[in-house]
């Protein structure tokens, strides 16, 4: 007897080639917990809905807020330009860093994994914490830091990190590079332990020096982790939002505001879940478009190069 | 004779009677806890509050309440942006998590506009809850009750904490006489605690000293709610206010910007000259553990934190030198700013009537003293009159602030009344503008906000 004839449901299954009843459940999550509340939020941007006023029971505004948001918001506006750089400034830190990291280990360090498990530290640690641990360590009046940026000269003493504002985000991105800095050494690594050796062997039979391995082989073989590296930071970063309120609350005035802490100001100070909704979609379209981008500029040149 | 003895004795004997049957009517209907508890024995109520020394003192009486009644209570204490958006996501999700809330009062319209709290008429005249020696309009300080517990001329709850601020200073400093020598010499009058803000400022100034790590002030610079109730007792001495309205719940022109406010706001910013380094970066704990430490000669705080700082030895260093008095006196008079925390009971309380009970035990004068001598800010008089509390150093200051305590909005915008005003103030304070900017801006936004009723007085050019 055969197999499928004793188990029709088998048959139905997997020769028929249905894979329905296979991903069902992963298709329910992802509308449960993924397309359900986005459809949601996309609903609730479009109404007027606030818990504070009584007036905004949550009616169909269409495209009012989002008119709003961009024509008439100069704090989203400026929100949004000061996470851009944010991200920019500390993703490209943390590459470079992170990567001439990974170079270093792989090259000269064998007792690796020793050395990746020490890196995991800052990357465990909940961003929370890793705000109050900074927050405390940067603390004008008692902070270590403080105190010895005071002793080396490197701080004026009549001044604080938080509370000069042309040094805030320099330091919120120093600490964001402290902390994922780790991560991008790791998967950084992690690629250079899996290229093949017969390309570059067959480089240096050919005459081609270091710099030349590196630029031609090296980087277009480590092409799609880069991608993903950068992909998994920018994404991260554009949605910061611990650390930073933590430590500044967005403040100085707004020197620290970042894009997460206006929406969450929005929703959670003012209660006005509408124009709130809006904002969180904005960010999500942002994340969305940085994907998109991201994928076809990254996966496009390397399905080229594999002469497809 | 017979007949008007006869007579005597009969009418005698009615009295006696009438007196007798009222006497047992009177035990039978006696109110006591015990038995209006009766009903509710078993149950649990739950409530939500700052984590400060009042809710700690709460939280260590409750026990006798339960022994008493057989209701238990329990108590979730957050930080208090926290435990305020929590009972915000609760009223508006109706689960009833909390039987009953103490929250901000400027949060009262926002609850009672969207009709999230139960008002109290009811329960105060209800034979079997009521207390027949609970009295609040005789027992409170009217004004403070009606401006933190009262919406519209409707009874919502009682104040929890009643609390302003008021001006703390290091007695032993300014009473030193090497100073008091220094501090003459220098500015032409004998140091004493300030009484104007020139004073205030010159007092500042001579304090601080850096390398000895002193400063003459602290001000809460961070970008949170702290800022704004710091600023709002500059703005009200100066003769400034945010709406002209009488009460917290009236909507009224908006003159945040008026030249009053603009003077305060400058001036306010000028104490940050003598305030530590990281004072764009202090809320009210951290100025509280820096005069703790003993490095601040004297700041503007809260009344509810007094306690931490002039009485409690096991965390202060400056306890028996510490000095109190009403904010320094401006143009608009002596005032302080009116702030409270408040009972609610929400519309979606499982358990109301044994909410109530509990609230209004708490109430009783005995709890109110045991609480206000633990760090509670009490809205009861009598309590402030009894010799313990007259005894603690920051009494006299306290209840001097309380009488010239000013309400502030409790309309439903009033939460973000605060976040534009936040904002713009610690724009100010990080020179991304200046003062008259800031203010056009954030009277611009609340005008805005609250529409027709708000229009500014103060147009911006």
């Amino acid at each position: 007897m055969s197999k499928t004839a004793a188990n029709p449901h088998g048959r139905f299954l997997l020769d028929h080639g249905s894979s329905l009843p296979l991903i069902l459940p992963a298709t329910l999550l992802v509308l449960v917990f993924l397309v359900g509340p986005f459809g949601y939020m996309t609903y609730t941007a479009m109404t007027d809905l606030s818990f504070a006023n009584p007036d905004q029971k949550g009616a169909f505004i269409g495209f009012d807020n989002f008119r709003q948001l961009m024509r008439n918001d100069p704090i989203f506006w400026g929100s949004f330009w000061l996470t851009v750089r944010f991200v920019l400034a500390a993703v490209c830190i943390e590459f470079v860093l992170g990567f001439a990291i990974a170079l270093l280990i792989w090259h000269f360090i064998k007792r690796q994994r020793l050395l990746t498990t020490l890196l995991l530290v800052p990357m465990m640690l909940a961003p929370v914490a890793v705000g109050l641990i900074w927050r405390l360590l940067l603390q004008g009046d008692f902070g270590m830091v403080t105190y010895y940026l005071h002793k080396l000269g490197l701080l004026s003493k009549a001044s604080a990190i938080f509370s000069t504002p042309s040094l805030v985000m320099p330091a919120i991105i120093a600490i964001d590079v402290w902390q994922w800095t780790p991560f991008v050494t790791l998967i950084i690594l992690a690629g250079l332990m899996s290229l093949p050796k017969s390309p570059f062997e067959a480089a240096t039979i050919d005459g081609a020096g270091p710099w030349r391995q590196f630029t031609d082989i090296m980087l277009p073989l480590l092409r799609p982790i880069i991608a993903l590296v950068l992909l998994l930071r920018g994404i991260d970063a554009f949605k910061e939002f611990d650390k930073v309120f933590i430590m500044t609350g967005g403040g100085p005035g707004t020197v620290s505001e970042l894009l997460s802490i206006y929406a969450y100001r929005v929703n959670f100070k003012n209660w006005n879940l509408g124009y709130g909704a809006t904002v969180a979609f904005m960010v999500y379209l942002v994340v969305l478009i940085l994907c998109s981008v991201f994928y076809k500029a990254v996966y496009w040149k390397s399905a080229n190069i594999g002469g497809r | 004779m017979l007949r008007q003895s006869s007579k005597f004795s009969l009418l005698s004997t009615a009295l006696l009677t009438t007196a007798t049957s009222f006497a047992l009517m009177g035990s039978a209907y006696a109110w006591s806890l015990e038995e209006a508890a009766a009903p509710y024995k078993g149950v649990t109520i739950r409530t939500i509050g700052e984590a400060l020394p009042p809710l700690e003192a709460m939280s260590k009486l409750a026990p006798e309440f339960e022994q008493r009644t057989g209701i238990k209570v329990e108590i979730e204490m957050y930080e208090h942006s926290e435990a305020v958006s929590k009972v915000m996501l609760d009223l508006n999700s109706k689960r009833g998590r909390y039987d009953f809330i103490i929250q901000p009062h400027r949060e009262l319209g926002k609850f009672v506009t969207n009709g999230h709290v139960q008002p109290l008429g009811d329960f105060l005249q209800s034979a079997e809850l009521r207390d027949p020696e609970f009295k609040p309009d005789e027992q409170l300080y009217q004004r403070l009750w009606k401006e933190i517990s009262w919406y519209n001329d409707q009874v919502y709850g009682f104040p929890f904490t009643a609390l302003s601020m008021y001006m703390w200073y290091r007695s032993d400093l300014l009473g030193d006489e090497k100073e008091k020598e220094g501090f003459k010499a220098k500015y032409g009058y004998d140091l004493a605690p300030a009484k104007n803000w020139d004073q205030y400022r010159d007092i500042a100034e001579w304090f601080t000293r850096p390398d000895q790590n002193l400063y003459g002030t602290a001000l809460q610079g961070k970008r949170h709610e702290a800022l704004w109730y710091e600023w709002l007792n500059f703005l009200y001495s100066f003769g400034g206010d945010m709406l002209e309205a009488k009460s917290g719940s009236e909507c009224g022109p908006v003159i945040v910007n008026s030249p009053q406010a603009i003077a305060a706001t400058e001036y306010y910013k000028s104490l940050k000259a003598f305030s530590p380094p990281d004072t764009l970066n202090y809320f009210w704990d951290d100025v509280m553990a820096l005069m703790q430490q003993g490095t601040v000669a004297q700041l503007i705080m809260w009344n509810d934190a007094t306690y931490a700082v002039a009485v409690d030895e096991s965390a202060s260093t400056v306890v028996g030198k510490m000095g109190f008095d009403t904010v320094p006196e401006g143009e608009g008079g002596t005032i302080a700013q009116a702030e409270g925390w408040t009972y609610l009971i929400p519309t979606s309380s499982k358990n109301k009537e044994a909410a109530y009970l509990f609230i209004q035990w708490m109430m009783d004068y005995d709890q109110q003293l045991r609480q206000h001598l633990n760090g509670g800010a009490t809205a009861r008089p009598d309590v402030y009159a009894s010799d313990e509390v007259q005894k603690l150093p920051y009494s006299k200051a306290s209840m001097a602030s309380n009488e010239v305590a000013k309400p502030k909005p409790t309309l439903p915008q009033s939460s973000e009344i605060t976040d534009i005003l936040v904002r713009e103030l610690s724009s100010y304070l990080a020179d991304e503008k200046s003062a008259k900017e800031a203010l056009d801006r954030s009277a611009e936004e609340i005008s805005a906000l609250l529409g027709s009723c708000a229009p500014m007085k103060y147009p911006v050019q």
